[in-house]
């Protein structure tokens, strides 16, 4: 979309979100509810040389080591806009190639499509290789996704958010024997799979849903509940009742109380919190 | 959904609380031995004291993961329940006694 | 050096770190107004007791809703009252299937603080006109 199309209301789509808000933090104490493997210490500091040029950047990146058996800390590394991409994620590469290479995170594509360098930036979740270093704070802060175990550094163990992906059995149910040719579609009924196929299961949504973060144990998460409707919807498939069935359930599914910062955040302007919403409305509908 | 049906009580209840400022005892005691405003009151509270059960049980749900959870969701419904029942006998007092 | 196995990994950082918005901020909002209405809901059943009981009862709970601590809690409670409703209309309009766009999220967000401060002020200068 140009510029200039762009309606006159604030929010077209995730990317346009006003970055600043009036507070960058809830006015919590830093140790509330944070266990004592957990806290987050005081790092180091990687200034540049000094004969370095002047456009300098500074990035606050959480680090944790489970070799050391250290607690995780915040690492301050100043870099040098000039020698540098464009992109948080170039920043990230920049720092590992130039000043500390064993700081660890997971990249692939470097373009929005694999979602492997999905990471809190400036306090929302977000893909580090589509977010402006422009567009960041003066100094800019990095954390893993929320509420996830922290194997190294900037990478999290995603083994529950998958196990739960998993659960919703992602793949097409048939009764039917398997037909001879690919199972037809027509355009419209592709047409309603549009918006709501497109996850690449980055789990921004999940990681950033409160009501994840208190009840992930049994609540799904948008990013699961987003591609259970993708699969409710679709025509070819036949067991939309037992997978309803299997998602009514005051944790699995209501556990969602439309808080929708998942649909704020999602990096590839999805929206899982009406797929939530519609699921609700299919099993009101269904009894009713 | 009690949310549906306390849109209107509760905005009846705040226009009839404004329009009652300043009213003494007997002036109270007359509107609420109104029959339509009995019945309303009456209405009010088994959907308010119905609607906060349910909202103050998520909310428990939601941040309480302790074995204090199920006490709790229990006093909270009890508790719900007694001061409806304590609300509408009240309003009948008023409204049915001499 | 402690062994890998002995350790627990570490929880990334949540609420501590996560920037408000308005979505995460409103939503909290409606649950802390939900709340606070739950007391002013027990309040309502004192009053009515005090009602029945006689002229007295209810003259010792008016003076206590006119002080100024009790007119400062009334003015707080009925900016709950409509911040809950205003999002609680809202979520009905969600739970519909209406107004998921992230535009409309945040115009319908802003409209009910805008509202909810509207409505206030309004009912606070009707009842003071009442009250002569």
């Amino acid at each position: 979309m140009t510029e200039d199309k762009r309606s006159p209301f604030l929010i077209e789509s995730s990317d346009q979100l006003p970055r600043v808000t009036v507070l960058k933090r809830f006015p919590l104490p830093r140790k509330l509810g944070v266990g004592k493997e957990s806290r987050i210490g005081k790092g180091k500091r990687w200034p540049l040389p000094a004969t370095a040029a002047a456009r300098v950047k500074t990035f606050e990146i959480y680090r944790y080591d489970p070799d050391s058996g250290d607690n995780p800390v915040i690492d301050i590394f100043e870099i040098d806009l000039d020698d540098c991409g464009p992109m948080v994620l170039d920043a990230l590469i920049w720092i590992k190639n130039k000043v500390d290479p064993t700081l660890t995170f997971r990249r692939s594509c470097r373009e929005g499509v694999c979602g492997s360098c999905a990471m809190n930036i400036d306090g929302t979740n977000w893909l580090a290789c589509t977010r402006y270093i422009a567009e960041t704070d003066g100094s800019a802060t990095i954390y893993p996704l929320s509420n996830l175990r922290i194997i190294k550094d900037l990478v999290p163990d995603l083994t529950h958010m998958f196990a739960q992906y998993s659960l919703i059995e992602p793949w097409l149910h048939s009764k039917a024997p398997a037909p001879e040719r690919e199972r037809l579609q027509s355009p419209a009924e592709r047409a309603e799979l549009d918006g709501y196929y497109e996850c690449i299961l980055c789990f921004c949504c999940t990681s950033g849903c409160p009501s994840h973060w208190w009840n992930g144990d049994r609540f799904l998460g948008p990013a699961a509940l987003l591609h259970a409707y993708r699969w409710l919807i679709d025509s070819r498939d036949e067991a939309t009742g037992e997978r309803l069935d299997d998602l009514e359930d005051p944790f699995r599914l209501y556990r969602c109380h439309t808080i929708l910062n998942c649909t704020r955040t999602c990096p590839k302007g999805l929206n899982p919190g009406k797929a939530i919403a519609e699921i609700k409305k299919m099993i009101v509908e269904r009894t009713g | 959904m009690t949310a549906i049906a306390l849109i209107p009580l509760t905005v009846w209840f705040l226009a009839s609380v404004i329009t009652l400022t300043g009213r003494d005892h007997a002036g109270v005691v007359t509107w609420l031995r109104t029959p339509s405003a009995t019945i309303c009151m009456v209405l009010l509270l088994v959907a308010l004291f119905y609607h906060m059960a349910l909202g103050l049980q998520v909310v428990i749900e939601d941040y309480v993961h302790s074995g204090a959870r199920f006490p709790v969701l229990i006093a909270i419904r009890l508790g719900c329940f007694a001061l409806a029942v304590t609300g509408i006998v009240v309003t009948l007092r008023i409204s049915l006694g001499g | 050096m402690k062994t890998i196995a002995s350790r627990r990994r570490p929880l990334s950082p949540n609420i501590q770190i996560y920037r408000p918005q308005l979505t995460s901020v409103l939503s909290i909002v409606n649950r802390v107004t939900g709340v606070v209405l739950s007391a002013f809901a027990v309040f309502l059943v004192i009053w009515l007791s005090a009602a029945a009981t006689g002229p007295q009862a209810f003259a010792t709970v008016q003076s206590v809703i006119g002080s100024w601590i009790g007119q400062f809690l009334m003015i707080g409670g009925v900016f709950s009252f409509f911040m809950h409703l205003c999002g609680g209309i809202r979520h009905l309009f969600w739970d519909a299937g209406y107004g998921f766009h992230l535009r409309t999220i945040y115009a319908s967000g802003w409209a009910v603080v805008i509202a909810s401060f509207l409505l206030t002020g309004a009912t606070w200068a009707l009842s003071t006109y009442m009250a002569g």
